[in-house]
């Protein structure tokens, strides 16, 4: 047979006659984008596989491009691509869905929080907590102390009241606590690099740092000042908020991966920078936190028991559980001044009072502690300054103004102004004051690198970018530190973020790309989504944590909530709307657009629910919202189960009125899911959307019956997160059953067993491998002497595989000396 | 497998699936098979290569939905195939449509075929079969039509049956006798029930063949493993596995070691093995869930899931294909091949492997087959079809080209004998059983997945309306199916795939055993039970 020359994009090919320019640049592996095209059945109607062909006035459809002799194909070329880019924008307007959850979107820390729920709802509580650890080191102690971003942006609030994330995130670390005392073992490092890297600092950024360069392999050690790691965790948060326990679990999961810890040794006082270096640290990173109380400037600030409220909760978490007065004064409206009174009030300390400057719902703290100081009895002073502390007969006294608002000015915003005669007195055993943290760094000799670090005009380590370098040359800062007192999760992000550019750094690597943020969303705040998206759901209130009673938790230190039952997180988990597109990473609308430069906030996106979601199948669901119309579904469907079709086109000639529906041919192998370009077709068991961390491709064989389909299992973690199937290898060709495609839940199954079992007395109950192998081979050994090799007989089988099959065999006739081995062939 | 071995001298699918992929028979031969739902993907092939214009014959009792679309379909009494195969034969000697030069260059024992199939005439075929005389000759022009390529499909619908081995004899004589084997697009393709029946029996997991299907009388072949193995090796055969029970209940077997099997649930009559398993000094099950075997031994080993080893499986087109290792086994449980290893050492007999492909070479040296097959090769070539003779061979899409394994092949008559337990007076109706596409045998891992379950539930009795009418049974309603060994309660579904007098369960639910109802008649050659047909009762519950 003859065959015809072309060149595309400079690589010559020699293809049979009648291959089309699209065919052939795939045997070159060059991917030319394309939507609809299926062999023999599309009609060349997506046009985005245009390529220039050398002599033609106008780019030209690959799939329907015959190779010619001496052709000169160019398949990314400046024209070609604002074509195709704009052919992309007129069908990205037609295209409503969320890529990301809003939830997702809206955490600092971008934990996959809808994936996480996603494990809940199937019990997978050590993969739902591998999968926060992707983002989040510190599942315990966010899932406590976090101000749930997240949960503002839930759609669910549309129906009744957002997720409770932040319990859940709870749930799945104190779960993985009680089921794995021993540690929470399933956080996989990267082979050692032999690089070495000081983190200065054990709090909640430090921490984030040497737990993310361990796994990517290097020698981390946590320098920390103080006798314990935990920083603000530890020394910022009474034990009612976070157990010791539970922090120590938290910490030991990061140091049982390897980091070495050297306590108790103070950044200038213990060791300095050049110390470190001279140590042969690749890499320093500074994570000293802020936990220095700044003062505040009234007359009587140095009386005797009038002190900074962080070093009196300081002094609280490390064990004084006692104070002997009956009333107390706490200056400010932080969470260090709300976590100091409520501490009071456990050490019997019956009048506890915050004089605060905001109003009520200007408050600083969490609107949660707030409302749980209220409720154990401490009283709030709102808009008021403190004007003058004094003593008087062993008794303070503290002056204060009261404010109102005043007029508002011209931008419309109100100031605090003074109440005219509302001048009162209060009195204390003790005053503390919270008026903000700042950084503490000792004094240092002038010729050291520390004075060479730069400063920013409040006293925090300035650094020059994203990157979180210092001005000294292989040192970086992160958390409080660098930024003021912050919420745990994100000194985490900045901890991550230093970690991440280390990492590129000294392994010379090239920083991974940050993901693009292209997003479809069919909503950015929740006042932009149209509440038709939740029209159909049935409202079910969000669960309530259990709590201490009142009585007991004024009383003693121990946590006030007590954490979601299995019960509650089942039924919390069960309340997700899974908003994101499980299609995430397989989109080849969204693919296309990140790599053609597609900006939606220019162009925009569809805005309308035009068509209910149909979730008639038992396997997948349709959202035609989502529907470009490619057909590539219908047209790949091998058992002419589907209809897809449209009323009319607009004038951008994009189809409208689409319906869509299967037939009873259907066999349920939901090959058309797997041909979707966009997510209008999702498979509903699929809910961990794939972002974070990458998956894995297991290319294997099937173990259901005996066609030997291969197909690739995409696992993250220890999960399965669909099957799909290898266009290109035999005997399959891509093609998979229903079975090959879903049948994998018995894998993870709780009834699986994990241990070896021997009878006793008449039960079946666990054992230890060497047990129970050497009782088989006692018994099996007894057998043969007293009567024989041929009085046992084995049973092989033809769903193991070939190897232990030959094992199994040759187990029964060399070791045991019997040919009476068969297997289920004919069973 | 057994009767190909005989015939042929192998007894594994001669041709592959791709051939029906690429529309090369002209002709396919379907029988005891329903590929829609035993073997999907290879359904779906057979699907495209009648897209592409290839001839159907279904000889099937069940109106599946290849039977309908069918240019011709047998709907035979089950249980007659080994009839209605030497009716065909019968008429293609007469019409002369056998290729005479093929027979006589590649073939020995034609003479008594045309004996024993004398008496087969389209009549008395058509009397125990149902199917018309007609019908008859057409099935024997379009597959005998010379020049055609003609391909045979068969599943355990022809095996499973006590005359299992005969059917599948008889169709061998069939395609023989027609010069279809040994080409593209032609051939005898047994579909395996299980994802590594085909390499189960290559390995030699068999009572009465070594590794590579070496007899247990070959001197040289016992040289060669004895020395490489360092013990002595038996060579009495062993008892196959649907003996073993009587042979526990007379006191000959004490001891079993039952590897991923689940005969309780699986064994027809399956009273008998659990009286034989009661009767055992000791038995030690290896899987990965506690099955109803494992819940009545002595000790269980807990084993990893395929998606928790390395390791090889082939599967029917004799393509070896590698099975990799995703992630780690829960808890303390174990890849197969290291409890083999360890529980050998224990025995005192060293098995020290570093890893399956370790193993495999090892396989590999003593299975001829394989010779030619290793993990590197695999990994970079993908799955290699068996034989592999060497390390430069690409291995073999299509068996018995130019020569068979055996030399000449041999022609096997065989003589129609009634199925066993045929409907009586008593025990009026047939039950025949088999799959549903979305379930797996027992359902230990298909049941286990909630959206599988979302599409099939429940077994449902297949029912035909003529029966559901006299019956008085109704969609859904629940019948109890009582036969000379058990009774099962069982909803039913009126439906037009069974014939009239037969009622169709499959086989996957443990809530509706079954195998309480099947007989234990066992095939001559293979024993294979005859899972297919048994002759029971039908009673209504409303």
């Amino acid at each position: 047979m003859s065959t015809i020359s072309l060149t595309i994009d400079g690589r010559n090919i020699r293809v049979a006659p009648r291959t089309t320019v699209l065919e052939a640049a795939k045997l070159l592996n060059i991917e030319i984008p394309t939507f609809c095209f299926v062999k023999g059945k599309s009609k060349a109607h997506c046009k985005i596989c245009l390529v220039e062909v050398e002599g033609k006035a106008k780019p030209l459809r690959s799939c329907v491009t015959v190779a010619r002799e001496g052709m000169v194909v160019l398949t990314d070329t400046d024209d070609v691509r604002a074509q195709r880019t704009k052919n992309l924008e007129i069908l990205a307007e037609s295209h409503f869905g969320d890529c990301k959850a809003p939830c997702n979107m809206s955490c600092p820390g971008q934990i996959n929080i809808q994936g996480f729920i996603a494990h809940v709802r199937k019990k997978e509580y050590d993969e739902a907590l591998r999968l926060i650890m992707e983002r989040n080191p510190l599942p315990f102690s966010v899932g406590r102390v976090c101000p749930r971003f997240c949960e503002v942006e839930c759609r669910r609030s549309l129906i009744d009241e957002p997720i409770a994330v932040n319990h859940l995130e709870r749930f799945v670390a104190d779960w993985c606590l009680e089921h794995h005392p021993g540690g929470f073992k399933c956080i996989a490092c990267k082979p050692d690099t032999g690089k070495k890297v000081a983190v200065v600092g054990g709090g909640p950024a430090g921490l984030s740092t040497a737990f993310y360069l361990r796994k990517a392999g290097h020698d981390v050690t946590l320098f920390e000042g103080a006798e314990k790691l935990g920083g603000a965790l530890r020394y910022g948060l009474p034990e009612y908020r976070i157990p010791r326990k539970v922090l120590d679990y938290e910490i030991k999961t990061i140091t049982d991966l390897g980091v070495s810890v050297a306590c108790g040794q103070k950044w200038g006082r213990d060791f300095s920078l050049n110390d470190l270096k001279k140590k042969g640290f690749d890499a320093i990173s500074l994570a000293v936190g802020a936990l220095k109380g700044k003062t505040i400037d009234i007359d009587g600030i140095d009386l005797p028991f009038v002190h900074p409220a962080i070093d009196f909760l300081k002094d609280v978490t490390d064990g004084k559980k006692e104070f002997p007065g009956k009333r107390a004064i706490v200056i400010g409206g932080s969470n260090i001044a709300i976590g100091t009174a409520r501490s009071l009030v456990r050490m019997g300390v019956r009048e506890v009072t915050i004089v605060y400057s905001s109003s009520p719902d200007k408050i600083q703290a969490h609107k949660h502690s707030h409302k749980e100081a209220v409720r154990e009895g401490i009283k709030f002073i709102p808009m008021a300054i403190p004007m003058q502390i004094f003593e008087r007969g062993g008794t303070l006294f503290m002056r204060i103004q009261r404010m109102a608002l005043g007029e508002p000015a011209k931008s419309g915003r109100s100031h605090h102004v003074p109440t005219a005669g509302l001048n009162e007195s209060l009195q204390a055993d003790i005053i503390l004051y919270s008026g903000g943290q700042e950084l503490a760094l000792e004094s240092f000799s002038a010729n050291s690198l520390e004075r060479k670090l730069e400063l920013t005009p409040s006293g925090l380590i300035k650094v020059q970018d994203k990157s979180q370098k210092t001005a000294v040359d292989g040192v970086w800062a992160s958390g409080d530190a660098i930024t003021g007192p912050r919420s745990v999760i994100e000194a985490v992000v900045s901890g991550r973020r230093v970690a991440k550019y280390i990492h590129a750094e000294i392994s010379g690597e090239k920083k991974e790309p940050a993901e693009s943020n292209f997003n479809f969303t069919r909503g950015d705040t929740l006042k932009d989504v149209d509440p038709v998206l939740v029209k159909g759901y049935e409202p079910q209130k969000r669960e309530t944590m259990p709590s201490l009673e009142m009585e007991e938790r004024l009383i003693c230190f121990d946590e006030v909530r007590k954490g979601f039952t299995l019960k509650n997180a089942t039924r919390e988990a069960g309340r997700c709307l899974s908003c994101g597109c499980t299609a995430y990473d397989r989109c080849d609308l969204r693919r296309y657009s990140v790599s053609h430069g597609v900006d939606l906030q220019k162009t925009g996106m569809a805005a309308l629910h035009q068509y209910p979601v149909d979730a008639s199948h038992p396997l997948f669901e349709m959202d035609l919202n989502k529907c470009i119309y490619c057909q590539r579904c219908k047209n790949n469907c091998e058992y002419d189960a589907l209809e897809l079709s449209c009323e009319g086109t607009d004038e951008q000639k994009r189809p409208v009125g689409l319906s869509f529906s299967f037939n009873d041919k259907c066999v349920n192998c939901c090959n058309c899911v797997d041909s979707c370009t966009t997510g209008a077709l999702t498979k509903k068991d699929v809910l961990v959307p794939i972002i974070n961390e990458p998956v894995r491709y297991v290319k294997t064989t099937c173990p259901y019956c005996g066609s030997g389909c291969q197909m690739n299992l995409k696992i993250k973690g220890q999960t399965i997160m669909e099957v799909v199937a290898d266009k290109s290898a035999a005997p399959n060709y891509g093609m998979l059953c229903v079975k090959g495609r879903f049948a994998f839940d018995f894998i993870k199954h709780p009834d699986r067993l994990t241990k070896p079992l021997v009878r006793k007395n008449g039960q079946l109950v666990e054992s230890s491998w060497d047990d129970a192998l050497s009782l088989v081979a006692k018994r099996f050994t007894e057998l043969r002497d007293r009567h024989g090799a041929d009085s046992i007989a084995g049973f092989s089988c033809a769903r193991a595989t070939n190897e232990e099959n030959f094992l199994m065999q040759k187990f029964m006739r060399a070791v045991v000396g019997t040919n009476n081995i068969d297997h289920c062939a004919r069973l | 497998m057994a009767s190909l071995a005989l015939t042929l001298g192998s007894g594994a699918m001669t041709n592959c699936v791709s051939d029906f992929m690429n529309g090369e028979p002209d002709v396919i031969f379907m029988i005891g098979s329903n590929p829609d739902t035993s073997h999907p993907i290879t359904g779906l092939r057979v699907r495209q290569a009648i897209k592409k214009g290839a001839k159907l014959i279904v000889v099937d009792p069940r109106g599946t939905d290849f039977a309908k679309q069918a240019d011709l379909w047998l709907n035979l009494q089950p249980g007659s195939d080994v009839a209605l195969i030497n009716g065909l034969i019968h008429i293609i000697f007469k019409e002369d449509l056998w290729d005479k030069e093929y027979v006589e260059e590649r073939t020995e024992n034609i003479e008594e075929l045309q004996i024993v199939t004398e008496k087969y005439t389209p009549e008395y075929v058509s009397e125990i079969t149902g199917v018309s005389v007609e019908d008859l000759h057409a099935a024997a022009r379009l597959y005998a039509s010379p020049g055609q390529k003609s391909s045979i499909l068969y599943g355990m619908g022809l095996a499973h049956w006590v005359a299992g081995t005969d059917n599948v004899k008889a169709v061998s004589n069939m395609a023989l006798l027609c010069g279809k084997i040994g080409v593209k697009g032609g051939g005898i393709n047994p579909l395996r029930g299980q994802n590594n029946v085909q390499g189960a029996c290559d390995m030699g997991a068999l009572f009465n063949t070594l590794p590579g299907y070496a007899g247990l009388t070959r001197d040289d072949i016992f040289d060669k493993y004895e020395k490489m193995w360092g013990v002595k090796m038996p060579r009495i055969p062993g008892k196959p596995a649907t003996e073993v029970w009587d042979n526990i209940l007379d006191g000959n077997i004490r001891g079993i070691y039952v590897f991923g099997e689940d005969p309780v649930l699986a064994d027809p009559n399956a009273g008998h093995a659990v009286a034989a398993i009661d009767k055992l000094e000791f038995m030690v099950v290896q899987d990965i869930f506690l099955t109803d075997t494992a819940k009545k031994a002595d000790v269980v080993l807990p084993a990893a899931c395929f998606a928790e080893k390395d390791g090889t499986f082939t599967c029917s087109e004799r393509r070896v294909q590698r099975v990799r290792k995703a992630f780690a086994p829960p808890g303390d449980a174990k890849a197969d091949w290291e409890i083999f290893c360890e529980l050998s050492k224990k025995m005192g007999y060293a098995m020290d492997y570093e890893s399956p492909s370790d193993i495999f070479d090892e396989a590999a040296s003593l299975t001829p087959q394989y010779a030619g097959i290793n993990y590197k090769r695999l990994d970079e070539e993908g799955g290699l079809q068996w034989p592999v003779p060497d390390i430069g061979h690409p291995g073999t899409p299509i068996l018995h080209v130019g020569k068979f394994t055996r030399g000449k092949a041999l022609f096997i008559p065989t003589e129609f004998e009634a199925a066993k337990e045929m409907p009586d007076k008593e025990f009026s109706m047939m039950l025949t059983t088999g799959r549903d596409v979305s379930h797996y045998n027992f359902g230990s891992m298909t049941r286990r997945t909630p959206s599988i379950e979302r599409i099939c539930p429940e077994a449902l009795a297949d029912v035909h309306p003529e029966d559901a009418e006299r019956l008085g049974i109704t969609e859904k309603s629940w019948i109890r199916l009582k036969s000379r060994r058990g009774e099962v309660k069982v909803r039913a579904t009126i439906s037009e795939r069974v014939q009239v007098g037969t009622v169709f369960i499959p086989y996957h639910f443990a809530e509706v055993p079954i195998n309480n109802l099947t007989v234990n008649h066992l095939d001559k050659l293979s024993r294979s039970p005859q899972y297919k047909a048994c002759a029971i009762k039908v009673e209504v519950l409303g």
